[in-house]
């Protein structure tokens, strides 16, 4: 009743707290039908080959898309935000094209160019690609690399361009700038932006599917290892790995809320007195 | 010391234009830019420090033409009015910033950066981040760092335009003690008449893009201009 006297919220304000509500429980439920389902037998799912192998896989999978994403970003996004590229514009748009088509349809245009002769020519030389852990990484990076540079790109956006332009007066090279300036000033986002991609590939599924399969113990991934237990009726094994999946989820996202809030306090120290 | 000449130059940026705009600044001359806001003094500003490469006439610096050169091999000192720190360094890191890219040598940058904390009285905020000290101190620390490299132009973006009138003439005593010290020629952008008329030699109004009047500092108010100058001086409606 205390809180209903001091905010009295009108009408509006109502009606969107009711909605937050129907959110809340929404998501709420799905996230509770997942730990009530998983949590009884976690831990000795938990110790079986299958999710340890698939954990392993999605991790290094994962962790290795990322950094290359990353690596990808930073110039991308650089080029995108501070150079007079020509047709930056087209260029902007068509990096970021794919976040809106199906990841199972990203997955068949890799299937179809790993599977041309260039693709051939690769396997025989030692880089396989289809049906094999490196298509994992593969399709990690088509999924993930528009939002890594579209999270990049934000970043940057948000960095006072100015501060680069004064540390070229006092001679630093736009390398320099980026490195001394940009990248200091960004950190805290780029953080954020490696745990979110890091989440987000740890979570595909539609593309690595069609171009690696789910084959138990070979390119058996988390979501994989879900899809799997559910197509031989172990339902308690894929939830089990759902709650593992959402434990590395709320970790990644605790992370990166951490990272943010402390870009937040960095600006408000920032901030003139 | 360096003399700037501006020839024909002109910026196009969307709907507004700058110049085409001749100027002659001498060495060692202070000269103060006066316009409304908009009038595209800091472009010019930028134009000269080499943010824009014109898309017209050029710019030298001591008969040199420097309309293609990079901002780093210009060697001009640039402060803008917010003063333009970088937040993720200390005071005494932001003011050896040139002299760290310029490789200078540790002990002697850290007495340069010493010399300069005491020429300007900041060196008890040395080891603070920028958010954490005053206006005042923040431009004290911004004319350090541009000073640093000791260049031959010094580049003021309304530099004391966001202070209480006291450290304001604090300010205006350093700046002809920096201006007598390193002998600098200095560009100086305001939008206050008693400004430029107390700290430079000459000043110009720049309207609209466009440079309407130059005079004499002190002497200002005392010459005849064309209308839309009278307009911005107050004396005709």
């Amino acid at each position: 009743m205390n809180w209903w006297n001091k905010s009295r919220p009108d009408l509006f304000s109502l009606f969107s707290i009711a909605v937050a509500l129907l959110v809340i429980l929404f998501i709420g439920g799905a996230i509770l039908a997942i730990v009530a389902g998983g949590l009884p037998g976690f831990w000795e799912n938990l110790q079986s080959r299958e999710v340890l192998f698939a954990l392993r896989m999605s991790v290094v999978t994962s962790t290795l898309s990322t950094l290359v994403v990353m690596l990808l970003a930073l110039p991308t996004a650089y080029a995108l935000t501070r150079t007079a590229m020509p047709c930056k514009r087209a260029a902007g748009v068509l990096v970021e094209l794919t976040l809106s088509l199906p990841y199972l349809l990203l997955g068949l245009s890799l299937l179809i160019l790993f599977s041309s002769p260039a693709g051939k020519w690769l396997k025989l030389h030692g880089f396989p690609v289809v049906f094999s852990p490196a298509g994992i990484v593969m399709a990690h990076l088509l999924v993930n690399l528009p939002y890594g540079v579209r999270l990049v790109k934000t970043a940057f956006e948000s960095a006072d361009q100015r501060l680069e332009f004064l540390a070229q007066t006092m001679g630093a090279t736009p390398f320099g700038a980026f490195r001394t300036i940009l990248l200091p000033l960004c950190r805290a986002n780029l953080v954020s932006a490696f745990i979110l991609t890091w989440s987000r590939a740890m979570g595909e599924f539609g593309a690595t599917l069609m171009l690696v399969g789910v084959t138990r113990m070979k390119t058996e991934t988390l979501p994989g290892s879900i899809y799997l237990s559910i197509s031989t009726g172990n339902n308690d094994s894929a939830m089990s790995t759902a709650m593992l999946m959402l434990l590395l989820s709320g970790g990644a996202l605790f992370l990166s809320r951490l990272a943010a809030g402390r870009e937040d306090q960095k600006r408000r120290k920032a901030g003139e007195r | 010391m360096s003399r700037i000449e501006i020839e024909n130059f002109t910026v196009r940026r969307g709907n507004f234009q700058l110049g085409p705009l001749t100027l002659d600044i001498a060495s060692g001359e202070i000269f103060a830019l006066l316009g409304r806001t908009g009038a595209g003094k800091t472009v010019l500003l930028e134009a000269i420090a080499g943010m824009y490469r014109g898309d017209e006439g050029r710019i030298l610096l001591n008969g040199v033409e420097v309309t293609t050169l990079s901002p780093a091999a210009r060697g001009l000192g640039l402060v803008y009015q917010d003063r333009g720190l970088f937040p993720h360094m200390r005071v005494e890191e932001n003011i050896g910033y040139g002299l760290r890219m310029a490789r200078v040598p540790k002990e002697i940058r850290r007495r340069r950066v010493e010399e300069l904390m005491e020429l300007l009285s900041i060196t008890q905020i040395r080891r603070q981040y920028p958010g954490t000290i005053s206006g005042g101190e923040a431009q004290r620390t911004a004319l350090a760092r541009a000073l640093a490299l000791k260049p031959q132009v010094l580049l003021l973006d309304e530099p004391f335009s966001a202070l209480d009138p006291a450290t304001k003439k604090g300010l205006y005593q350093e700046l002809q003690l920096i201006h007598q010290r390193f002998r600098c020629t200095i560009v100086l952008v305001t939008h206050d008449f008693n400004e430029a008329q107390l700290l430079a030699d000459r000043v110009g109004v720049l309207l609209d893009g466009r440079l309407l009047a130059v005079a004499p500092g002190p002497r200002l108010l005392e010459g005849h201009y064309c209308k839309e100058v009278e307009i911005f001086l107050g004396r005709t409606l």
